[in-house]
């Protein structure tokens, strides 16, 4: 099997190459020839796709296109390579049940199949996405302890420390580290959840220098959470991120890996980017020793996972991992509009819905593509919820009906989407509840789905 | 040498050719082909500002406007600009300085603490493209850098990335630096990335912020005019 110890030495002995070569001579010439010769075309009327021997092929080309091309080692500037048993053992030997949080709130994370009736794993909040001040972050993660299908918490990033903005890999990083680890903690307390999991521990600490400060365990942090560490476009690590998966590691807790393979990007179109996406899981099981991945591939132009295409590879990459191994993977999504619009409601259901028939679990949201700070609620996430559980289970042909009927109320403006209202404007903070004009467009947009066939459970 | 209207016409034909084929090499991303035709233009005696304009420029829209749609990846869209950049590097040694063709010089990079560069990139190539020099300084690059790069090569704009919302403050860093050190003025300060808006642009001081890359290259082509007007 192959260890961390094993991967440090590929990544100082492996072939020296820049990283320009690597990146626009190997792998994304390999990945545009390994398309062709595994004959995959995106089917742009099956946003779902319901074709089993396509998701074998695109597990089939990602397999040899890792064999062949490797990842990339920025520190070193040279390849990091493995062999095909080393893979297929690396495949067969991952973890396939994670038990996450404590108490009556641990619950066992594992593998789902196409069209599962297990629900699936609901990783809920904000996804990373930044907000202003240390009571934002507190009441929005009492907001999403509150929801009642949360198997484990995404906080939100503070951006700075009592009015300080936060600077990378220094004391004020480090310092939002731990006030992210313990208010996150604290806001579970709050809602009578204390041993619910945070498993994007930690969103403010960039480097692993504020991760493994914050790991101390007076802050709170608990070998039961789950800790993400970030893979670069295209299948690129460097020593940074190797060092934060080594602190986690020595912790003795879960590493999860997340990768954003960009459509239009390295990887070409969705062809391209759905092997792409099943690639970095084999990297992520490897290299990271991971025990859960997260992928999240984000269209280029419009940074969300709502458009046709982004759908498509959602759901056949997510189908070539349920359907070939045991790994554990949650997509998350990001939506192009923002709070307190039907769009983006609509948006995020399509892509959970892609996620879950396709054997996947999920992690809801990023809203507003992640970037503005406030603009998230605990709506969003609690909506992403409601729609994985109402279409655990059912056929993937009937939810590419759906998806259909849910892109032709969107679409025409992904380009240009109404980014809605920030938090404090559209949800009453001291009662913890959303104003009357977003419950009302919320059970409008359930009782719209309903219509279209998603059998909501309340 | 006494005239000859057959020779006339061969050049005539030798220089449509010519650009045709500087075109259709930035196109395809050949910068060996590029190489050679620019050699070419100059031995054959093409006037190096029609071979930009009308072999160079008029490839690098096309490839521009083909990513724009996404009918062409990431990948052609950098080979494409390397191949611009090897063309523009010997047919702008034959154009006297004062008849620059050059838009502006832009000093970019990622800032400091932050690996990601992919969006950087994109707009670093697309204004190499459109006729900027463009001196891209990579990622995790440190406040002084960006100050001491703009400074060597006679910049007009310093463009900052970053992608993380625990980096942007290192955006406002370098206008912190350049107003400490008495040069804000000097550059045109243009900020984007994922978390980058609007509102921290004019937060922090930038002279420009845009969500898109062409919406980038469109507002340093301002920018540059009006400082220079």
């Amino acid at each position: 099997m192959v260890t961390f110890l094993d991967v440090m030495e590929k990544a100082l002995t492996g072939r020296p190459c820049s990283e320009r070569d690597y990146t626009l001579k190997t792998f994304a010439v390999r990945l545009r020839e390994i398309v062709k010769e595994y004959d995959i075309k995106y089917d742009s009327s099956s946003p779902v796709s319901s074709d089993d021997s396509l998701a074998d092929d695109i597990f089939k080309a990602a397999f040899d296109f890792f064999v062949e091309v490797g990842a990339y080692c920025r520190d070193t500037e040279r390849i990091i390579k493995f062999e095909e048993s080393e893979i297929k053992e690396g495949l067969r030997t991952a973890p396939a049940r994670v038990v996450l949080g404590e108490g009556k709130d641990a619950r066992a994370l594992i593998p789902r199949k196409p069209e599962d009736k297990t629900p699936p794993w609901c990783f809920l909040g904000a996804g990373g996405g930044p907000v202003s001040t240390e009571e934002v972050f507190v009441s929005l993660l009492e907001g999403y302890a509150s929801i009642p299908e949360v198997n484990s918490i995404t906080t939100p990033a503070l951006t700075s420390v009592s009015g300080l903005r936060i600077r990378p890999k220094s004391p004020l990083e480090a310092l939002g580290a731990i006030r992210n680890a313990v208010l996150a903690r604290e806001a579970t307390r709050r809602v009578g959840r204390p041993g619910l999991p945070l498993m994007n521990t930690l969103a403010t600490a960039e480097s692993a220098t504020s991760l493994a400060i914050a790991l101390h365990p007076k802050y709170g942090l608990r070998t039961t959470d789950g800790y993400m560490i970030a893979i670069m476009d295209p299948m690129i690590v460097d020593f940074d991120r190797l060092n934060k998966v080594c602190a986690v590691l020595s912790f003795d807790a879960p590493v999860g890996a997340c990768f954003d393979p960009l459509m239009g990007g390295y990887s070409g179109g969705p062809e391209g980017t759905a092997v792409a996406n099943v690639a970095h899981h084999f990297l992520a099981a490897l290299a990271y020793q991971a025990s859960w991945h997260l992928p999240f591939p984000l269209h280029i132009k419009h940074v969300c996972s709502s458009t046709p295409e982004l759908l498509w590879i959602i759901s056949t990459s997510g189908q070539a991992i349920s359907r070939n191994t045991r790994l554990l993977s949650l997509n998350l999504n990001y939506t192009a509009a923002g709070p307190l619009t039907e769009m983006c409601l609509y948006e995020t259901a399509a892509s959970v819905m892609a996620a879950v028939v396709s054997g996947l679990s999920i992690e809801a949201l990023g809203v507003a593509t992640n970037k503005y700070e406030d603009r998230m609620t605990p709506m969003e996430p609690k909506f992403s919820a409601e729609v994985a559980n109402a279409v655990t289970g059912i056929k993937r042909n009937d939810a590419n009906e759906i998806v259909k009927g849910l892109l032709a109320k969107y679409m025409d403006r992904i380009a240009d989407p109404p980014l809605g209202q920030k938090y404090q404007e559209c949800f009453d903070i001291a009662r913890g509840r959303p104003s009357d004009k977003y419950a009302e467009l919320y059970n409008k947009v359930k009782k719209e789905l309903d219509d279209m066939g998603v059998k909501f459970q309340h | 040498m006494p005239f000859s209207y057959s020779r006339c016409l061969v050049i005539e034909l030798s220089e449509e050719e010519i650009l045709g084929k500087l075109y259709q090499a930035v196109v395809t991303g050949d910068t060996d082909s590029v190489v050679a035709t620019a050699k070419e233009a100059i031995e054959k005696g093409v006037d190096p500002v029609i071979a930009i304009e009308k072999g160079l420029s008029k490839g690098a829209k096309t490839i521009g406007d083909k990513f724009e749609k996404l009918e062409i990846f990431l990948p052609e869209l950098l080979v494409a600009a390397e191949a611009m950049k090897a063309g523009l590097e010997i047919l702008l040694a034959r154009i006297p300085k004062d008849k620059t063709l050059r838009k502006g010089t832009v000093v970019c990079g990622t800032v400091k603490g932050d690996i990601h560069e992919i969006g950087k990139k994109i707009v670093a190539a697309l204004l190499s493209a459109n006729g900027f020099e463009v001196y891209d300084l990579g990622a995790d690059v440190p406040t002084s850098k960006f100050i001491e790069e703009a400074r060597k090569v006679g910049a007009d704009i310093i463009g900052l990335s970053a992608l993380m919302s625990s980096t942007l403050g290192a955006q406002k860093d370098v206008i912190d630096y350049l107003k400490a050190v008495g040069e804000r003025e000097k550059y045109i300060v243009m900020v984007g990335g994922g978390p980058t808006t609007k509102e921290w642009a004019d937060q922090i001081g930038a002279d420009g912020y845009s969500a898109t890359a062409p919406e980038a290259v469109k507002l340093a082509s301002e920018l540059v005019e009006k400082k220079r007007s």
